[in-house]
């Protein structure tokens, strides 16, 4: 079986003179969260835009669930929820009545949808008050109802938590991961801010006009960055002896029998060489990790860095 | 003549009859291919994917109990998937957070072994090795407890008791160890009873937990209880005067062992905040920690009231 939701093979969009997406392979797994970042206009609403058919695709081809998505829309769009840019919901109705008629129109999954929904989101079910009269949060999460509704399978979130406050950010995160993880939800997620995207995804795309730069899991990321000193010894144990009796430092981590991480990058590298070598550790290597994972995307995007 | 009406009339009647019937035939027929399809994917596995009925579907309750069906399996498959993590997340606990500690124990001991240190040094270098095994062996303990408490296994026992009187019994034997300390301490309890629906020795943990973080880990010298109740709930406020929490910190000091940085929680107190968090969770109560402008460190409980 294959492992992608989603899976884009030299995807590109050219509008007029200007190449918007340039020949994207992007590879969403599975129950997984996927973030996309990059800065404004950098191509990822329209990815998830070409994704959902809502824009024409120039070339390369989009396959969903498996399967090539052209031909396929009636099957493969109801197994998805999306929200792109502002949802467009009726001012003059309420967030429920709104709910409900995109319940007839797409059809539900279980009898009580639009009330789990509401409820999922925490927006008050039967409520009297008019969408119009919505305070942005509100409307945002109404939107979301409006993806889950259908209990989709895969959503495509596109900058879902723009002008929420702190603590809106906080819950939608909360909520995308609830998704996630409690009901093996594969979620497609834009942002340009590079620590919501840090600290939700599972897998990250990044992209700068256009172009696909890295697309990497988060551990392997979160492994590579970090500010510490690796060593290798001969005696792990005498080495962590020496550091805390010489150096006063328990700032250390064991890696294995013979490699050690000391963070506390503060002190003098040649005094602790020396040191361990006056007392039979021989120093086999020794490497400084000082990278960030603001430096990582600066380097990726060639120093202009994401916001 | 009026034989010849009769006999078009009913012949109109019978074909739109007819085109009704066999749209309607249609329709089913479409929805049962979308169900065989779905009921095809579920069987393979994907245990996420739902079948969408309109309103007036003849299928409809047939749908929705498949979707029951499948909501249920997927259910499963997140508890196993869960239990799965907490393993996961065990062994990559122990082989960071015991293996530091571990080392170090083994090069005291060498050192003492091998006769590098004698008289008063020796003493201090036992009584340091004795300090980390015992350090160590409350770290595994804690592990332990939190991976059950994550995997959901722990058993509890509820029952309705006054916070009030408890938390002041716990306290009590908390003064000896916060003199000891030189610690002064500020209680306000209310005289008055509140019943809550607790687990006594989950809610003692909790507090325990608490408690400590604020004596070992606060740098402070003065600890606050105060217990306050409104028509909902009651609220549990424990603060310091410590150093506080970072801002950085402050959303993620319950997620430690969540975010999979786990090299440099080797001291473990990250884990007494995480088995409090999954404890109070278990009472339907929620957590969380403020840094006061005024310095040092707020946890607020909240406990819903018992009904």
């Amino acid at each position: 079986m294959n492992d992608f939701a989603i899976e884009t093979k030299q995807l590109t969009k050219i509008y007029g003179a200007q190449t918007a997406v340039s020949t994207v392979n992007l590879h969403v797994r599975k129950g997984r969260i996927y973030g996309l970042l990059g800065r404004n206009g950098a191509g990822k609403t329209t990815i998830m835009k070409m994704i959902l058919g809502l824009t024409s695709i120039t070339s390369g081809e989009i396959n969903v669930f498996g399967r090539n998505i052209k031909g396929q829309e009636k099957q493969v769009y109801p197994r998805i929820g999306a929200i792109i840019e502002t949802p467009g919901f009726y001012p003059n109705l309420t967030g429920t009545e709104n709910l409900e008629i995109f319940a007839k129109l797409r059809g539900t999954a279980a009898p009580n949808a639009v009330e789990n929904a509401m409820e999922v989101v925490g927006l008050p079910y039967r409520d009297k008050k008019l969408f119009g009269k919505y305070s942005l949060g509100m409307k945002q999460r109404l939107g979301i109802a409006n993806a889950i509704l259908h209990d989709p399978e895969l959503l495509i979130l596109d900058e879902p938590t723009n002008g929420l406050d702190p603590i809106g950010i906080a819950e939608m995160r909360e909520f995308i991961r609830h998704l996630s993880v409690e009901r093996g939800k594969t979620i497609l997620i834009s942002s340009h801010i590079l620590s919501e995207i840090y600290l939700l995804a599972d897998d990250i795309g990044i992209i700068d006009h256009g172009v696909l730069l890295e697309e990497s899991s988060m551990s392997e990321l979160k492994k590579k960055n970090g500010r510490y000193v690796q060593l290798q010894v001969s005696d792990v144990s005498k080495a962590t002896l020496i550091l805390e009796r010489e150096f006063h430092t328990n700032d250390y981590s064991v890696q294995d029998d013979h490699t050690l991480r000391l963070y506390d990058t503060a002190l003098h590298m040649g005094e602790i060489n020396k040191a361990l070598v006056m007392q039979d550790v021989t120093v086999i290597s020794s490497a400084l990790c000082n990278d960030t994972l603001e430096d990582y995307f600066k380097s990726i995007t060639g120093g202009e860095g994401i916001a | 003549m009026n034989w010849a009406l009769i006999f078009g009339f009913t012949t109109l009647l019978c074909s739109c009859a007819v085109c009704y019937l066999s749209a309607k035939l249609w329709r089913v027929k479409e929805q049962l291919h979308v169900i065989q399809n779905a009921l095809e994917d579920i069987e393979s596995g994907n245990v996420n994917r739902r079948i969408l009925a309109r309103e007036n579907d003849m299928t409809k309750s047939i749908c929705y109990s498949i979707n029951e069906m499948a909501i249920n399996g997927q259910e499963q498959v997140t508890r196993l998937k869960q239990s799965e993590q907490s393993y996961k997340r065990l062994m990559t606990s122990l082989s960071h957070d015991v293996k530091t500690p571990l080392t170090s124990l083994v090069g005291y001991l060498e050192a003492i072994q091998a006769k590098i240190v004698i008289g008063d040094e020796k003493e201090e270098y036992i009584g340091v090795a004795l300090d980390k095994a015992h350090h160590l062996k409350d770290f595994v303990e804690s592990l332990f407890e939190w991976v059950k408490l994550d995997a959901k296994e722990q058993q509890f026992q509820f029952e309705i008791c006054d916070v009030n009187e408890l938390s002041r019994d716990i306290l009590a034997d908390w003064i000896p160890m916060l003199e000891d300390k030189q610690f002064t301490y500020e209680i306000d309890i209310p005289n008055i009873e509140c019943s809550l629906r607790l687990d006594r020795n989950a809610y003692r943990r909790i507090l325990n937990n608490l408690l400590q973080n604020a004596l070992l880990h606060s740098g402070g010298n003065k600890v606050y209880i105060h217990i306050t109740e409104d028509d909902k709930q009651a609220s549990i406020v424990i603060a310091d005067n410590g150093k506080g929490i970072s801002d950085k910190d402050l959303p993620h000091i319950f997620e430690r062992m969540y975010q999979g940085d786990l090299s440099r929680a080797g001291n473990g107190n990250g884990l007494g905040l995480s088995i409090a968090w999954e404890l109070v969770n278990v009472h339907g109560g929620t957590i969380h920690a403020q840094s006061p402008p005024n310095g040092g460190s707020q946890i607020i409980i909240n406990i819903p009231k018992a009904l």
